[in-house]
């Protein structure tokens, strides 16, 4: 399809749940991230209050940013590259936290302990007023009450057909992504979720109160995939993860735009050797992450997400 | 002479009566569009000319395909006789092939059937699809501009306009003037539809006859004009639509955005100069915005024009002009634009078309849309579980 995606409009918690991806069919199509709450995103629509934004890798000129933006409900990464200059500028210049409006691509990393972690790729960033904030939160609390609604109606009669949902109104990208949803993540506890919801109404009624520290990792979710196993050894540094994932960033933006779909190996190098990993440390992170079954070289010199 | 020599007797036959498969017959219709064009035999690779379009006699219209034509005196609009015309079939509709065998001159209007429009079936707005003709149609109309436009070396005054009834709305297009008002009730015989920007349109000229009758059960030209406002997954679903409404957050601008370059002739944006139609031209500035809106069901792109995104840029034409003299890259100007409108709800009415690429609304109004945050509080707190 040539239409572009959507932006689905989901908490801070729901991108934290959210554990499953589904690669699109057909060629260059995008990798969705499905969430156990109804939602099959590529694109996403989230509010908040945007941390400062610091860099990744450590010599200047840098070309990779990151922040945290927190809703009521949790937090996610927000980030940006030089392939987003504007909204990497967003984030470079702000010195304090404020509330702001961010459109992006949902990515999924699991690290080598099996832990995901969901960040948001930035395509735009705007710092809004608290109206505005609160304004799109409502609809972002709408979307996910319709979208939990839709489940419950999927779970209790799955037989339902698409066309009579739709003659409700109701899309059927959201029918598509609600049975993917109960798929993937059969045991979820939904009422929890729902539960959690209520903090981000308080918000949209105008509860100024201080932004609830980021929860610790979700517990509306179980996971159902065991991490594969693997031998015993000691676990990644901090600084090890970050540079896989700033590896994992630039083989993303490389292979986005490349006419083939794969990333440039030399060209990644070069792109972390200007954010000062070296080459060695680069190609390290690149074994640590064919090891793990996040990359894989069809082609010498050729990468791409397995 | 010798009644051998004579050539078998082979009916005339109305277009709406064509059956595909039925042996040769004779025709006599309008060319109501053409273009020429060369295929290339694959055995030889030699070309061979053909001219393909429409062909209509006011009971129906029919795609033709004609073989080896003449290099001139065939146009829009020609009427001829063609004798001798196979009759195939295409995605289940009749089509006609001229070839070496037929016989084909040109004839007068006055040959074409005559059509009495009491015979032609009465249709809904609903059920009209490009190419249908010979129908009759009752419709209120619930606006109607004027507008000159150029064919050719001709200047000509249209009439557009907007008609509906219970079942929908359709664009209309009249090249006669049939000093049609806004609120009247017609009963329209002889129009066609064709497909325009996407979209079916309704065309009547001068075959066409318009009659006022009683409203009776038609709806008010303010009930046609009139929007709810719609998910933008359903209004995917429906391919667009004259009259829409939707809401939405914008979410992205696409090129090309911010200061644009206009043909002064045809109005086209003018890359490096040089129009797609008139060459190289001194284009004009103007100001547009290609607005990304999306609602969480789906988006849309609105093409805002150079008064809507002047207010919602909050900047001018001239102001933008003046900045682009400072710093001459215009794709700056863009990024900035993009920026102020990221994030912002939008209203938007219009007329929406789809294609390949998504549904574009061609906006009359852009709005602020404004929440009501104390009641959608309370609208979502009520959906939340109490207590715990």
């Amino acid at each position: 399809m040539a239409l572009r995606e959507t932006a689905w409009r989901v908490t801070a918690r729901e991108l934290e749940s959210s554990l499953e991806e589904e690669r699109g069919a057909g060629e260059r199509a995008p990798t969705y991230l499905v969430s156990p709450f109804g939602a099959r995103m590529s694109r996403v629509l989230v509010t908040g209050t945007l941390s400062p934004g610091e860099p990744i890798g450590r010599d200047e000129p840098t070309t990779f940013w990151r922040a945290r933006l927190s809703d009521p409900t949790g937090a996610v990464a927000v980030t940006a590259g030089s392939f987003q200059p504007r909204a990497m500028a967003q984030l470079r210049s702000a010195t304090a936290s404020r509330p702001a409006i961010v459109v992006g691509r949902a990515h999924l990393y699991r690290g080598r302990d099996g832990v995901a972690n969901v960040s948001v790729r930035a395509e735009g960033v705007r710092s809004v007023g608290e109206t505005e904030e609160r304004g799109v939160l409502a609809d972002i609390v709408r979307h996910t009450l319709d979208r939990l609604d839709l489940l419950e109606r999927l779970e209790k009669d799955p037989g339902v057909s698409e066309e009579a949902l739709r003659a409700e109104g109701i899309p059927g990208s959201w029918i598509r992504a609600g049975r993917e949803g109960l798929r993937r993540y059969p045991n979820v506890d939904r009422a929890a979720f729902r539960r959690e919801l209520r903090s981000a109404v308080r918000r949209v009624a105008g509860d100024s109160g201080p932004q609830a520290p980021a929860p610790s990792p979700p517990s509306t979710v179980t996971r159902t995939r065991a991490p594969p196993a693997r031998p015993a050894s000691r676990p990644p540094t901090a600084a090890e993860r970050a540079e896989e994932s700033l590896f994992l960033d630039f083989v993303d933006e490389i292979s986005e735009v490349s006419a083939d779909g794969y990333a440039d190996l030399k060209e990644v190098i070069l792109r972390t050797t200007e954010q000062g990993l070296g080459s060695v440390r680069a190609e390290a992170a690149l074994n640590r992450l064919e090891e793990e079954g996040v990359l894989e070289e069809p082609i010498v010199g050729k990468l791409r997400r397995t | 002479m010798v009644a051998d020599d004579s050539p078998p007797v082979i009916p005339e036959v109305r277009l709406r009566d064509l059956r595909p498969g039925a042996g040769p017959v004779e025709v006599i219709g309008r060319i109501v569009s053409m273009e020429r064009r060369e295929v290339t035999r694959r055995s030889d690779g030699s070309r061979r000319p053909l001219v393909s379009g429409q062909l209509s006699d006011g009971t129906a219209s029919v795609r033709f395909t004609w073989w080896d034509p003449p290099r001139e005196g065939i146009e829009r609009g020609t009427i001829l006789r063609a004798a001798g015309v196979e009759v195939g079939e295409f995605r289940g509709r009749p089509e006609l092939t001229f070839t070496w065998r037929t016989r084909i001159g040109p004839a007068s209007p006055a040959e074409l059937p005559k059509v009495d429009s009491e015979e032609m079936p009465m249709r809904t707005v609903s059920a009209l699809h490009p190419s249908d003709e010979g129908f009759r149609l009752e419709v209120r109309v619930a606006r109607i501009t004027q507008r000159s436009v150029t064919v050719g070396e001709e200047r000509r005054v249209v009439f557009d306009g907007l008609v509906g009834d219970r079942t929908g709305a359709i664009a209309l297009s009249a090249w006669s003037d049939f000093a049609l008002r806004a609120g009247e009730t017609v009963r329209v015989a002889g129009g066609y539809v064709r497909e325009f920007r996407g979209r079916p349109q309704l065309i009547v000229d001068e075959r066409t006859t318009v009659a006022r009758i009683a409203g009776g059960t038609l709806p008010e030209a303010a009930e046609i004009l009139c929007a709810p406002s719609r998910s933008i997954a359903d209004l995917e679903d429906a391919g667009g639509g004259e009259v829409v409404a939707i809401e939405g957050i914008v979410v992205g601008l696409l090129p090309p955005s911010g200061v644009v370059f206009r043909c002064p002739t045809c109005r086209r944006a003018v890359t490096s100069g040089i129009c797609r139609v008139h060459g190289q031209v001194e284009g004009y500035a103007d100001l547009r915005a290609r607005i990304v809106l999306d609602d969480g069901t789906g988006s849309v792109t609105v093409s805002a024009g150079r008064e809507a995104t002047e207010v919602l840029w909050g900047v001018s034409l001239e102001q933008a002009k003046s900045r682009l003299r400072e710093q001459p890259d215009p794709t700056l100007l863009e990024e900035e634009l993009f920026e102020t409108l990221l994030g912002r709800r939008l209203r938007v009415k219009g007329s929406a078309t789809k294609d390949d690429f998504g549904v574009t609304v061609t906006p009359e109004s852009i709005e602020r849309g404004d929440v009501d945050l104390d009641a959608a509080a309370d609208e979502l707190g009520a959906r939340l579980p109490s207590g715990g």
